[in-house]
């Protein structure tokens, strides 16, 4: 008693110091949980240059927040822009409007120097293949044409309209044009207004997002008010996210306070009181408090997933409790709290070692992720069960609790529940399970597509979609990645690659490509220009001599305009270029010098997602040329995860049997039946139903491990007895997990649900099955007499 | 978000053109006709930077409502722009030269826009993408364009129109140098305006 007095007041200044070092970490630091899934990829696979192409491609990204304002007529879209401008304005710490069109003063001055070399690859087929009189006519077309077709600068800039067919060929890029100080869109019947925004936090913080959508909401509700018939196009990372956030906060609200109401009606039917409900989640909270600690001290930051899943497997700890106290209630008052405790330790004992054993083996596998969730679970339930040891029987005194309806009819179901034996009937319903097991197992595909794990809003993505088309934009997700020694490498590298992707967009698996060489040719490429127009166009008796002729110039005149055009010839570098103002745009293209490899990104317009095998393959034998696909990596990483959470399991199972064995020898397999059973049935029923295995259902498949396992010991700890106590425990924890987990299956979220209807089956079924593996004292008695 | 200014500058050469006045743009609209269909004849004389001679051509052009622009020079050799709702064409001969679509390039509905309003003297249209500065008298009327956008302004330099009923004269100056005068006369209203040719190609 007084040894357990001292045990119960050292445990109180351990927990008094979590608090304060809790108290410390998000009051006195601030610390806020890492959101980044990336965060939590295994290190050795961070390639540093492919790392920072997707910081370019897709963090840049994910700052920003597109926006298009459309109507019927332009000066309605203007109208609905501006209002929609204006509410936003004043917010510019939060969301900062890019410059947009008004960036473009000067804006052809970085290309004068160079303009000469700027040729269009159907111009410089046609000067390859074309006759000097062609040059010759198109010329005076453009010398007496009063509208004559495009055209930067004078007539002498550019006789022949090359650089003015260059820059046009580049304006194909996208469709976006600047109008009247906007950048315009038009399509779909409707002319739209172009405004860019950029975050000034993270996508992911939810203090970026509980202000930005609001205000978002609002400038489309000015939009509307100025325009009533304006459409409101928007898309960023940042809406998605929201949405994510706000339907999984409203899901936790309402499954949340379901399970919590159905926990607290059972626990007032089973022990007519709450008090019970109080005692473990005070086990569960210091549990948490405890493995935040310790997570924080071993890798010094936390992952908000890591707090999620790793918040339900603490969960798990609910068992202890709910062990003790069905116990408590079933002892009497006779024996005392500390006595009732020091009998239930063996068993209790086994649970929490064969738990920690299942999520240690979590810790061994590469993923940080993973080994993050593993400490902090394992560590979540070493606290909670101390608390449950060394402070439960001070609170729980005997009497405390009392016998309510649910405890007293529940403990007739078991009676006459079926028992596993070798009887006929038996072994033929087992055969009958088994075929269906493995009917249903066959049938299980398996599924990592991350894109089958979203689940955003409807119109959020119909939105992108609509966005996608209207602006032409390229995948952020697919792309090549083109490295070399040096700038000149890499362009002409990505020349090389744009020669192996004429074919494709000719067959339409793309509509073209976004790369910086399209703006600068490499060195060879330009000389070799300037050559082939020093041999036609400049040549000394050219077409320039014919023109001259014509218009009744002298010589001196072709030689100045040659000397001219020569001129405006001087080669274009990737560091100059990338100094204008019109570089703006595809500066996310070029990577520049990462740890001493020069890279740049080749990004695809209109691609087809069939064609995907296709441009992977164009990149084969091109020397530096790596063609990336996120989303098929993170669905690969998801795949690998998965393979690896699978063996996790089963290694889960072997150890948790080798622990269990000292004790229980003969009847180990009892205790870990029920489990593997349930989780056997449970694939086999997702089989069954057309679902494909992902991540989330081996993560449930482990959890279900770690309550399995308790239902088992509980029900082989003391069967001699004919206490109803373990059955009513297994009930409890059961009835309650299934409120809890369970009702994740009705989430929108499709990785919540996945996980969700695993532990539902599973739970169930593992409940269903426990007293079945159950042996009476008599058995007992038998088996140790054979053995 | 990718764009290119380049686009709008594209727009501003097409239009290829400096000048001020005061802007009674209603008394000039009421001057003007508006007639559905109409074609006359142009004298054009380029004065093009670092050329001692100005180039002087001439031809017909048509400007049907609705429909777009015919811009037939004839002399001293052929050459045709024909600008439609979807496109924008320029024939040299027979040989297509230059072919811009609207569903390649949006600004082509915007240029096609802009050139019909210069041609046919519609200031309302033009005042989106212009300030319209000018005088208004006797039957005869003057404006000066000027972009309001400052990188149009920039490519486009100054326009300046004159005219009654119909415009008669335009004069374009770009800041590159190159300057052009056009001249418009004979000019026909009606469906019997068009010459046969005419018809069949707008």
């Amino acid at each position: 008693m007084i040894t357990h007095r001292r045990l119960a007041f050292a445990w109180a200044l351990v927990v008094c110091l979590l608090a304060g070092h809790n108290a410390w970490l998000w009051l006195g630091k601030r610390v806020n949980p890492d959101t980044d899934i990336l965060a939590l990829l295994p290190a050795g696979e961070r390639d540093p240059v492919l790392q920072r192409s997707f910081t370019h491609m897709v963090d840049s990204a994910q700052q920003r927040v597109v926006v298009l304002v459309g109507a019927e007529t332009w000066r309605d879209a203007v109208r609905a822009a501006a209002a929609f401008q204006a509410v936003l304005r004043p917010h510019a710490d939060l969301l900062k409007e890019d410059a947009g069109a008004n960036a473009q003063a000067a804006w052809l001055d970085g290309f004068t120097p160079h303009a000469t070399l700027l040729v269009g690859a159907a111009d410089e087929r046609a000067l390859r293949t074309q006759p000097a009189r062609y040059w010759t006519e198109n010329a005076l077309a453009r010398a007496y044409g009063a509208f004559g077709g495009p055209k930067l600068g004078s007539f002498r800039d550019d006789p022949f309209g090359l650089f003015a067919n260059w820059m046009q060929e580049r304006a194909g890029e996208t469709p976006v044009r600047p109008r009247d100080g906007h950048l315009y869109v038009g399509g779909e019947g409707r002319e739209y207004v172009l405004v860019t925004y950029t975050l000034a936090q993270s996508a992911f913080a939810l203090s970026a997002q509980r202000r930005a959508v609001p205000l978002l909401d609002a400038a489309a509700a000015a939009a509307r008010r100025a325009v009533p018939a304006a459409e409101v196009i928007e898309a960023g990372v940042v809406l998605h996210a929201a949405a994510a956030g706000s339907q999984a906060s409203s899901e936790v609200e309402t499954i949340g306070v379901g399970s919590m109401v159905g926990i607290v009606v059972l626990t007032w039917l089973t022990f007519r009181s709450v008090r019970p409900i109080g005692v473990i989640v005070l086990a569960i909270g210091i549990g948490f408090l405890g493995a935040l600690s310790v997570c924080w001290l071993l890798f010094g930051r936390i992952h908000l997933l890591t707090l999620v899943f790793g918040a339900s497997l603490i969960g798990v700890a609910q068992d202890y409790g709910l062990y003790f106290l069905c116990h408590r209630l079933g002892a009497g008052p006779h024996e005392d709290s500390v006595r009732l405790l020091r009998r239930l330790l063996p068993g209790l004992g086994l649970t929490l070692l064969a738990a920690v054993i299942g999520y240690m083996g979590l810790a061994l596998t590469p993923f940080p992720g993973l080994r993050h969730m593993a400490v902090f679970s394992a560590f979540g339930l070493v606290f909670a069960w101390l608390t449950v040891v060394c402070w439960f029987p001070a609170l729980i005194g005997p009497g405390t609790l009392r016998r309510g309806w649910l405890a007293r009819r529940y403990r007739a179901l078991v009676v006459r529940w079926p028992r596993v034996s070798a009887r006929p009937k038996v072994l033929a319903a087992l055969a009958l399970l088994a075929v269906f097991a493995a009917v249903g197992c066959a049938r299980l595909g398996t599924d990592d597509d991350i894109r089958s794990l979203q689940s955003s809003p409807q119109h959020l993505v119909r939105d992108q979609i609509k966005l996608g088309r209207l602006l032409d934009a390229p995948t952020p997700v697919q792309y090549y990645l083109v490295r070399g020694a040096s700038d000149e490498q890499v362009l002409q590298r990505e020349e090389a690659l744009k020669r192996r992707l004429d074919p494709l967009v000719a067959r339409g698996d793309i509509t073209g490509w976004q790369a910086l060489s399209n703006w600068v040719p490499s060195a060879r490429t330009q000389a070799e220009r300037l050559a082939l127009l020093d041999a036609t166009v400049l040549a000394p008796d050219g077409p320039l001599a014919a023109l001259a002729q014509t218009l009744g110039e002298d010589r001196d005149w072709v030689a100045a305009t040659r000397a001219h055009l020569r001129d405006r010839a001087k080669p274009l570098s990737a560091e100059a270029f990338l100094r204008t103002p019109a570089s703006e745009p595809w500066r996310h293209l070029w990577l520049g010098k990462v740890d001493g490899v020069h890279a740049s990104i080749v990004a695809l317009r209109g691609m087809r997602y069939a064609a995907i095998p296709a441009l992977s393959r164009a990149a084969d034998e091109l020397e530096g040329v790596q063609w990336v696909d996120k989303v098929g990596g993170i669905s690969a990483v998801l795949g690998r995860y998965r393979a690896v959470m699978g063996a996790v399991v089963l290694g889960a199972y072997a150890l948790v049997f080798l622990a269990l064995l000292p004790r229980y020898r003969g009847r180990t397999w009892r205790v870990l039946a029920p489990t593997a059973a349930a989780s056997v049935l449970t694939l086999a029923i997702l089989g069954l139903t057309g679902q494909h295995l992902q991540l989330f259902h081996v993560l449930a498949l482990m959890l279900l491990l770690g309550v399995g396992v308790d239902y088992g010991i509980f029900m082989q700890e003391d069967p001699q007895r004919g206490d109803d106590a373990p059955w009513l425990a297994v009930g409890l924890s059961a009835a309650s997990t299934l409120l809890s987990f369970g009702l994740l299956a009705l989430s929108g979220t499709p990785a919540l649900r996945a996980f969700g209807l695993t532990m539902l089956l599973g739970t169930a079924f593992v409940w269903l099955a426990a007293p079945c593996f159950t042996i009476t004292a008599k058995e007992r008695h038998e088996a140790t007499v054979t053995a | 978000m990718n764009y290119l200014p380049a686009a709008g500058l594209l727009l501003a050469a097409l239009l290829g053109a400096s000048a001020h006045a005061a802007a009674p743009v209603a008394k000039i609209q009421a001057m003007l006709a508006k007639p559905e269909q109409l074609c006359g004849r142009f004298e054009q004389s380029k004065q093009l930077a670092g050329m001692k001679k100005p180039l002087a051509s001439s031809g017909r052009f048509c400007v049907v409502a609705g429909k777009g622009v015919l811009w037939r020079t004839l002399k001293p050799f052929p050459n045709t722009l024909r600008l439609s709702r979807d496109e924008i064409v320029q024939l040299q001969g027979d040989r297509v030269a230059m072919r811009m679509e609207a569903s390649r390039e949006p600004t082509v509905r915007m240029i096609n826009g802009v050139l019909f309003s210069l041609l046919s003297g519609d200031l309302g249209q033009l005042d989106t993408l212009f300030e319209v500065d000018g005088t208004a008298g006797d039957g005869a009327w003057k404006v000066a364009l000027k972009a309001r956008n400052p990188a149009l302004a920039r490519a486009i330099g100054a326009i300046s129109l004159e005219g009654g009923a119909y415009v008669r004269t335009i004069h374009m100056v770009e800041d590159s140098g190159d300057r052009t005068d056009i001249v418009f006369s004979d000019i026909r209203t009606g469906p019997g305006a068009f010459l046969p040719e005419e018809a069949a190609q707008l």
